[in-house]
């Protein structure tokens, strides 16, 4: 049961407050404040306690979320809503800032007046929400249809592609309600999470993928869509359909507005998408990439004369030539004591700094064409130098972006509403895959 | 037009200008009017000046209007109690308005302004809303009630509200099941013993239907539910398991921690060799691992919760293992959770690999972590045997690396694992003892003295090691110092001829110059071994060493236990019980997890001896409270006991049930005065009688007049045994029981003496039996009104019904016990007289009898004989008559009077005597005959307590 919710900016201004129990006092907020900024860096942060108060929180769109308790809740369950809570707030207010709540404070507290009676959570639906409703949302910046000068979903530049515009996806839902005529979108987004561990042998140690399909609606009817994945696609590991480029995942689980009836025959989701942004399915993938790993590296490491530590890489990306990756950034753990850099790299865009606080490289490379390879040689001054400092460098990790593309395979085949609205309605699908945890050990 | 205008800065004429606003004629005006107050409440500026003008603003048609006055309501209401009145006309209105959003509204509303004049005029709305047609007003009234329940508890009772909110379980709205389900779990918990949430198959039929229909948050409100029900059988757990499955893959986490705390609970009751629990055990993985790609908020609270369950079912997870391999951008306090779990799934069958990942997060960044891998290196050497040596190995290389906290941390590890593996791995001292110097912790310091001083006769310069640190002896730690201490003194048992000196010196710095008496001691000590028997002393201090164990840090099963029923909450982030953490009667229950069917365990009592033929002590047993022993006991809620249709004592039975009180407390005194007791079932009286003439709380207190009118020439009544000590204050914390038997006019009662023997106040008292031979069940909850303080007794009589569940116990009167207070839950078990269960009516037709005792064969015939009793035949007869054993006939046979005489047990079995007593011979035979042979012997203990009584 949630005693009282409260959002802070991460100044620690009091954005909203709400108390559902009157059995706190509101000096629980700077009671909170000081508690999250005085963590270090190691301590878990979500869950604290002060007295008989325990605070449960989340940081969303650099704003504080947070929701306190004097009994023994779910945490689970605290979590879910606060970040349900963010997302609602960035579906009715087009987005999430400091900003946008602050105009939309009245708003946020009719929301929470539905959401949640006497701590006990009612509903997040949007569609269930709607109906109770009144205050129409401000928008910190009116939408316009030309305004396609920022740059795309995760950094794809918008010229290249048919990618929408990315300013579509983030204005309020509701503000349609006069002004009918404006844009029946759907977007449907299917994002994967890589993350691998390749062995100092190049051998493929551990890799898994977390993937899901996001919609995110501006329909103001509710009309069923059907969202036709790949045919081959096959879940679990008993359950394998038709021979090689089968798509496969371990674990599946699906928002329970989607109906799947047609799933097992013919991977076909069914859903009435609610205004707003939801998760209709989540996929598991582990150990069992169905491509080659996106990134290779062949590492040297030599001791020069005297205390130079010279560290030669070279990194191919193994994706298909079409696909490229955007915002490469290797970082390479060096040894303590490390005090100059000078490297060679083989292109002008690319860029190598020596981090002292973290004792390592970072190596940027914006964009990363697939089947191309890069190289760079670092030498590292470092006093003392023995053949243990050898041990500390390493393991190489990186992070990357691969637009219009999935390690899974997976793909919508196609996107169809029902009751179809001829012209009226725009359907986008993107794909892109990320990864932050992309480890090769030395 | 924006509304960030509203948290502009105060000027001086605000609230002069809020007022003008408020009362504004334009709707527009107002609402932003409102607005602006309500931005300034948000910020913390004192707005309750406009009070009266807000409120002013509340009859409007304008819903967005009406809504924003409301928010105003409920935060000054409380600071403005009189002026809420004001509010109260339109509330009602509102709650009769024919829009149902108003009459929700207006019903959530008035709930929440906690003051206690508008809560009478809640009432009526309230009872009206409960009964709406719209489910989403129904919805809220339900949650209303348990608002109004924190506020005025009595007024929700006596209102009625508590039946109306249990018939909403049945409603046709998931969501209002939901609610109501929610409002009653909570009011429940604040009456342990009101059995509000009366949890039964039907019952817990509905909710479950009702699970699959309501929104993901009342899921989560019905699954917690779910896991306080305690299914009959393993075919229940097991039908309730399947249809809770699918809740697993939910993808909201909260649900699915939900669906496994219900699972993991009664999984505990499904047999272990059914095919459905392996089934179960593999559905449980994927959810679990599926947690752990959530954020890392997510993932940190889940990896908690892992802990535990691996931790009780380590079979679950064993194939899991890489995905709690930690990632490069995971957050450090994930990344320690994460170790913790992958050491305690580590196994020959995986050791490998994860040797291969500890070795790599050693040379990670972080030092906490990279210590933590270290540590957990030397745990799986200790874990997997098979493994140590290559465990060792990598230690090695990482104390290569000379980074001084990773050869630290290996030191400290590589000492345990000495003592894990003795003589094997002596090899490496070398390497450890170059790192000497490098050593500044304090930790790593003295496990390295310890290696030294244990393995001196290898060491050739280990005299010289150990002099090297004994120089700054006094900057040293006490850890440091003391096992310097000691490692010299070994060193010295071991090399006598050139530590002489070595060891003086330390002696005299550890007994003369030490302030510390932990030193002092441990230095006389090893001076006086040594000074008089140099043997003895190499025995005492070069002793062999207990092996250590595998595991550490494992939690405490009775508390790993309770910590699983509390799977998904922030008990089980915090690892520590609720009621740790928790303020006030909250939460405080304790739960356990059921006991599994079908396993002899439930039955294996612990053995209290009553052997045949003799009045033997029935010494209390006092049942440890851990362990899986008492299965069934284990299984108690503690929730009352349904109420059973046993006739409350006092109140029907009148004038004659008082007789019947006040003549036992008069004979319980006699008795109890009487030095030649301890004869049958009681044992000697521990509390002394004193405490036996003290009426019982429920319908004592006329008793105590008739004892007073001295009714010398009645019948005698049923004979009760004085009161014993059932539960000793050491084996309780500090709560002593002590208590006995009686039958009062039909009624059984268990009479109780509660003592608190401890330093705190007792409360929240609650009892229940174990399933028994003839089904005794309390019929109603223990009675302790006042919370029992400090060396206070409490006097409580507990009406028992013999309608509770039937279990044969050994021996046959046994009956285990389960207590409860707000300090923890006790067992013990005691015995009662089986005159208690001899009916009323037990006399029979005199042809019935004697073609019964025909028909019984002869072997079920028993003969005991009864000493020293001087009655003569009619005395004997009207005394056995009290305690219902009626003699139907009397034969006279040369100065011989044989007695017929018939018992009823309360569970229907009749059992017949023929009493044999001769004139002049103190000695009695009886004859027992019964279908049911086994009771035999008790009934003849009582004829030899009621006679000799």
């Amino acid at each position: 049961m949630i005693s009282q919710v409260f959002i802070l900016s991460s100044k620690g201004d009091y954005l909203i407050y709400k108390d559902f129990r009157g059995e706190a006092g509101k000096d629980s907020i700077s009671v909170f404040y000081e508690m999250v900024t005085a963590l270090s860096g190691d301590q878990p942060p979500v869950v604290m306690t002060h007295k008989d108060l325990h605070f449960i929180h989340v940081k969303q769109g650099g704003l504080y979320w947070v929701a306190s308790t004097k009994v023994n809740p779910s945490p689970f369950t605290i979590i879910e809503f606060l970040n349900r809570l963010a997302a609602l707030t960035k579906d009715y207010c087009g987005s999430l800032s400091e900003k946008s709540v602050r105009m939309n404070f009245a708003l946020i507290y009719e929301l929470l007046d539905e959401m949640v009676d006497y701590g006990y959570i009612q509903t997040t639906s949007t569609d269930i929400l709607k109906n109770f409703i009144q205050t129409e949302a401000v928008s910190s910046k009116p939408f316009s249809l030309f305004d396609l000068s920022n740059v795309g979903l995760f950094g794809a530049e918008t010229q290249q592609s048919k990618v929408a515009p990315s300013a579509a996806a983030t204005r309020p839902i509701m503000s349609g309600r006069g002004e009918q005529g404006g844009k029946n979108e759907i977007f449907v987004d299917v994002i994967e999470r890589l993350s691998v561990v390749i062995g100092s042998n190049g051998m493929l140690m551990k890799a898994d993928i977390e993937g899901e399909i996001r919609v995110k609606c501006y329909l103001p009817s509710c009309s069923e869509m059907r969202i036709g994945l790949n045919e081959e696609f096959s879940i679990g590991k008993s359950q394998l359909r038709g021979y090689g480029a089968a798509v496969h995942v371990d674990e599946c689980s699906f928002h329970q507005a989607v109906k799947l009836d047609e799933f097992d025959s013919f991977r076909i989701l069914k859903v009435c998408p609610s205004q707003g942004e939801q998760t209709v399915m989540q996929y598991q993938l582990c150990d069992n990439l169905p491509c080659a790993p996106p990134f290779r590296l062949f590492p040297t490491l030599e001791r020069d004369y005297g205390n130079r530590l010279l560290i030669y890489l070279k990194l191919r990306c193994d994706l298909p030539p079409k696909s490229s990756a955007l915002n490469v950034s290797i970082t390479v753990p060096v040894p303590k004591g490390s005090l100059s850099l000078s490297q060679e790299l083989s292109s002008p865009d690319q860029s190598a700094e020596l981090q002292p606080k973290n004792k390592a490289i970072l190596w940027e490379i914006p964009r990363f064409p697939g089947g191309a390879q890069l190289s760079a040689l670092f030498k590292v001054e470092v006093p003392g130098l023995s053949s243990a400092s050898l041990l500390e460098v390493g393991p190489v990790s990186m992070s990357f972006e691969l637009p219009k593309y999935t390690c899974t395979g997976l793909q919508i085949r196609f996107l169809r509403l029902t009751p179809t609205q001829p012209g009226l309605s725009q359907r986008w699908v993107r794909y892109v895959t990320h990864s932050d945890s992309y480890t090769i050990r030395i | 037009m924006t509304d960030s205008k509203y948290f502009t800065t105060t000027k001086k004429g605000e609230i002069f200008e809020l007022k003008a606003e408020l009362n504004s004629d334009k709707k527009e005006k107002k609402k932003e009017a409102v607005k602006k107050v309500i931005a300034s409440m948000t910020v913390g500026k004192d707005v309750s000046a406009l009070f009266p003008d807000v409120v002013n603003c509340m009859q409007t048609d304008n819903l967005e209007l009406k809504k924003l006055v409301y928010l105003y309501l409920m935060n000054y209401a409380k600071s403005q109690p009189d002026m809420a009145i004001m509010a109260v006309n339109t509330f009602v209105k509102d709650c009769e308005d024919p829009n149902p959003l108003i009459r929700a509204l207006a019903v959530r509303t008035m709930g929440c302004i906690r003051v206690d004049k508008i809560t009478e005029y809640l009432c009526e709305p309230l009872r009206k809303c409960l009964k709406d047609e719209d489910p989403y007003v129904r919805k809220t009234a339900a949650v209303c009630v348990a608002k109004l329940h924190d506020i005025n508890a009595q007024l929700v009772e006596d209102q009625g509200f508590l039946d109306t909110l249990k018939d909403l379980i049945s409603d046709s709205n998931p969501m209002v099941v939901a609610n109501a389900v929610a409002a009653l779990s909570e009011i429940a918990e604040s009456h342990p013993n009101s059995n509000l949430l009366d949890l039964n198959p039907q019952t817990i039929n509905k909710l479950l239907t009702a699970l699959n229909e309501c929104t993901e948050w009342g899921q989560i409100f019905i699954l917690d539910c779910l896991a306080n029900y305690t299914p009959r059988d393993d075919r229940e757990s097991q039908s309730i398991c399947e249809r809770v499955t699918p809740r697993l893959s939910h993808a909201n986490s909260a649900v699915v921690l939900s669906a496994v705390k219900v699972l993991m609970k009664f999984m505990e009751m499904l047999p272990k060799d059914l095919d459905y629990y392996g089934t179960l055990l593999k559905k449980l993985a994927p959810p679990l691992v599926t947690l752990l790609s959530a954020e890392p908020e997510l993932q940190y609270v889940a990896l908690r919760n892992i802990n535990l369950i691996v931790q009780k079912r380590p079979e679950i997870l064993k194939h899991e293992m890489k995905v709690f391999f930690v990632k490069y951008n995971d957050p450090i306090y994930v990344k320690l959770e994460k170790l913790d779990i992958m050491i305690r799934l580590a196994s020959q069958a995986n050791i490998a690999q994860v040797l291969a990942e500890l070795k790599e997060y050693a040379t990670e960044v972080d030092v906490d972590f990279v210590r933590k891998a270290v540590r957990a290196i030397g745990r799986c050497a200790i874990k997997v045997e098979q493994s140590a040596e290559r465990c060792v190995s990598t230690l090695l290389d990482l104390i290569q690396t000379k980074v001084n906290y990773v050869v630290q941390e290996a030191i400290v590890v590589i000492k345990d694992i000495f003592r894990k593996y003795p003589n094997k791995y002596e090899s490496v001292i070398a390497t450890l003892c170059e790192n000497l110097d490098s050593l500044d912790e304090p930790e790593a310091r003295a496990a390295m003295i310890w290696i030294v001083g244990e393995y001196a006769e290898r060491i050739d310069n280990a005299d010289e090691l150990l002099e090297s640190f004994l120089e700054g002896f006094h900057d040293e730690s006490t850890q440091v110092q003391l096992q310097l201490l000691t490692a010299i003194v070994k060193l010295f048992l071991k090399k006598p001829t050139e530590t002489q000196e070595l060891v003086q010196q330390v002696l005299s710095l550890a007994t003369q110059d030490s302030d510390n008496p932990d030193l002092r001691d441990r230095g006389y000590i090893y001076w006086r071994l040594l000074s008089t028997d140099p043997v003895a002393a190499k025995e005492v201090v070069l002793a062999e060493k207990p092996l250590i164990s595998e595991e550490t840090d494992l939690i405490e099963p009775t508390l790993l236990e309770e910590l699983i029923c509390h799977i998904g909450t922030l008990a089980s982030v915090y690892h520590k019980p609720p009621s740790a953490f928790v303020e006030g009667s909250r939460g405080v229950q304790h739960k356990r997890l059921p006991a599994r069917a079908g396993s002899g365990e439930s039955t294996d009592s612990p053995d209290v001896s009553q052997s045949v033929g003799g009045a033997t002590e029935a010494a209390p047993t006092v049942i440890p409270s851990q362990g899986d022993l008492l299965g069934d006991l284990l299984n108690l809620d503690l929730a009352p006991p349904a109420a059973g249709p046993t006739v409350p004592p006092s109140m029907q039975l009148g004038a004659m049930d008082l007789l019947g009180g006040g003549l036992d407390s008069l004979l319980g005194g006699d008795i109890g005065g009487s030095p030649a007791m301890g004869a049958g079932l009681g044992s000697t009286p521990a509390v002394m009688p004193t405490s036996l003439g003290a009426p019982p709380v429920v319908g004592g207190g006329l008793g105590d007049l008739f004892d007073l009118g001295g009714s010398v020439g009645m019948p005698a009544g049923a004979y009760v045994p004085p009161k014993s000590v059932w539960l000793p204050a050491m084996k309780a914390k500090g709560l002593e029981i002590s208590g006995t038997f009686a039958r009062r006019s039909g009624v059984i009662q268990m009479e109780l003496s509660l003592t608190n023997k401890a330093m705190s106040v007792m409360t929240d008292f609650a009892i229940q039996f174990n399933r028994n031979s003839f089904g005794l069940a309390p019929a109603g909850p223990l009675q302790v009104l006042t919370p029992l303080s400090p060396n206070q007794t409490i006097e409580v009589s507990l009406p028992l019904s013999t309608s509770g569940p039937v279990m044969k116990m050994e021996p046959l009167n046994n009956l285990q016990v389960a207590v409860k207070n707000n300090i923890d839950v006790f067992y013990f078990s005691c015995q009662y007289p089986i005159s208690l269960l001899f009916v009323e009516d037990g006399k029979m037709e005199r042809q019935v009898f004697l073609a019964t005792w025909k028909d019984i064969p002869n072997d079920n015939e028993a003969q005991f004989v009864i000493k020293d009793c001087h009655l003569n035949s009619d005395a004997a007869s009207s005394k056995l008559q009290g305690s219902n054993i009626f003699t139907i006939a009397k034969r006279t046979v040369d100065n011989q009077d044989m007695l017929y005489q018939s018992i009823k047990l309360t569970n229907g079995i009749w059992v017949l005597t023929e009493l044999r007593v001769q004139g002049g011979n103190p000695s009695y035979t009886l004859s027992v005959k019964c279908r049911a042979s086994e009771v035999s012997q008790f009934v003849y203990q009582c004829y030899e307590l009621v006679l000799k009584n």
